[in-house]
């Protein structure tokens, strides 16, 4: 059985030098409802954040390798996703279409967007610590494990300040590395919860239907219904993603081959650093 | 440095990165590993951190010591005869 995994909002537009004719099509889609142009991602076409710019980019970019593997007569048997990749992997699944996929991607990342108006967040990338270490370290500094990737890669989310702090305490504390990246909100943390009613009016907007093909999601990894993919949807913006668990949750279901929708590999180096450990 | 431990770095770096398609003699021994070399990036880096310490019981403490070892196979083969016990 195989699985196509959806990965999150890349952390920079240079995953891909040359662009085929996929991503050119969804790219003009993209830049005619949003102004951005992933294609020239660095031009100003468009009044949005940097981050909204790139979880456009890496929902264009999966809506087109899914694209290219469909011309070719590839099909999963099952789907999963990473933090935003639930928009590309839901059109994956037959729930959404494209072009769904594309508005709710931009109108979740500036209903986010509207979070730097509060405060200044931050995401902190932290490898080869121990998941109990960090809760230590998060819980003292006031931030939040956001994603636990695999048994030694986390990222932390929460207010800029704080995450400087937490950083630093996890280097002095053996991590091997400790690395910032802004953000315009502390996703998947319960510091959205704020933001929920605004979340709650634009999935409200959109009309899901049953996906055609299984799609699990990283948070409790049931599958999601029809029925459940509104609340799925906000619910998911406020709270940790789990990969490891997801990936073994999916191996234990006879997933034994999984195909990364996207430029460059992630979730896959994840997934190998999971295997080394069994 | 001995052609001996060039090779088993290689080695190393193929088979714990699973790289595919690759073989020990298609990576140049000054070649960067990052960036516009092998295209290695930090999750690569923690994985030969463990392989490293697993194959030839030495260690890179930290992301900053890392940057300096994984330049190239030469520096890592340089690291591993310095520190090897």
């Amino acid at each position: 059985m195989n699985c196509w995994i959806f990965p999150g909002q890349p952390v920079s537009f240079t995953e891909r030098v040359e662009h085929n004719g996929y991503f050119e099509e969804i790219a003009r889609a993209c830049r005619a409802m949003t102004g951005f142009d992933p294609l020239c991602p660095d031009s100003d076409g468009a009044d949005i954040t940097e981050s909204v710019k790139l979880q456009l980019y890496g929902t264009v970019a999966s809506l087109s390798c899914c694209a290219e593997l469909r011309d070719k007569g590839e099909k999963p048997d099952t789907i999963a996703c990473h933090s935003m990749g639930i928009y590309p992997a839901l059109a994956a699944s037959g729930s959404i279409d494209r072009q769904a996929a594309l508005e709710l991607t931009f109108s979740f990342g500036v209903a986010l967007s509207s979070m730097r108006t509060k405060g200044e967040y931050a995401l902190g990338c932290v490898t080869g610590m121990e998941e109990k270490r960090l809760a230590e370290i998060a819980r003292k500094s006031g931030v939040f494990i956001a994603n636990r990737n695999t048994s030694r890669h986390f990222l932390l989310a929460g207010e800029k300040a704080k995450i400087v702090a937490a950083l630093e305490m996890s280097e002095a504390s053996g991590a091997f590395s400790a690395r910032i990246y802004p953000c315009d909100a502390p996703l998947h943390t319960p510091l959205l919860r704020e933001t929920t009613q605004k979340l709650k009016m634009i999935a409200s907007g959109h009309v899901f239907v049953e996906p055609n093909i299984p799609l699990f999601e990283p948070l409790t990894q049931n599958r999601l219904t029809a029925g459940r993919i509104p609340s799925f949807l906000v619910d998911e913006i406020c709270r940790p993603v789990f990969w490891d668990r997801t990936y073994m949750f999916l191996k234990g279901i006879g997933v034994s081959e999984f195909t990364e929708i996207a430029f460059s590999p992630l979730l896959s180096k994840f997934n190998r650093w999971i295997d080394n450990e069994l | 440095m001995s052609e001996e431990l060039t090779l088993k770095v290689k080695k190393m770096i193929i088979d714990s990165l699973r790289i595919e398609g690759t073989a020990p003699d298609d990576i140049d021994d000054d070649a960067p590993l990052f960036g516009d070399g092998l295209g290695l990036d930090s999750i690569d880096a923690l994985q030969l951190v463990v392989a490293m310490e697993k194959e030839f019981g030495v260690v890179v403490p930290d992301a900053a010591t890392g940057a300096k070892v994984f330049a190239s196979v030469r520096t890592m083969a340089g690291h591993i005869s310095e520190n090897l016990k």
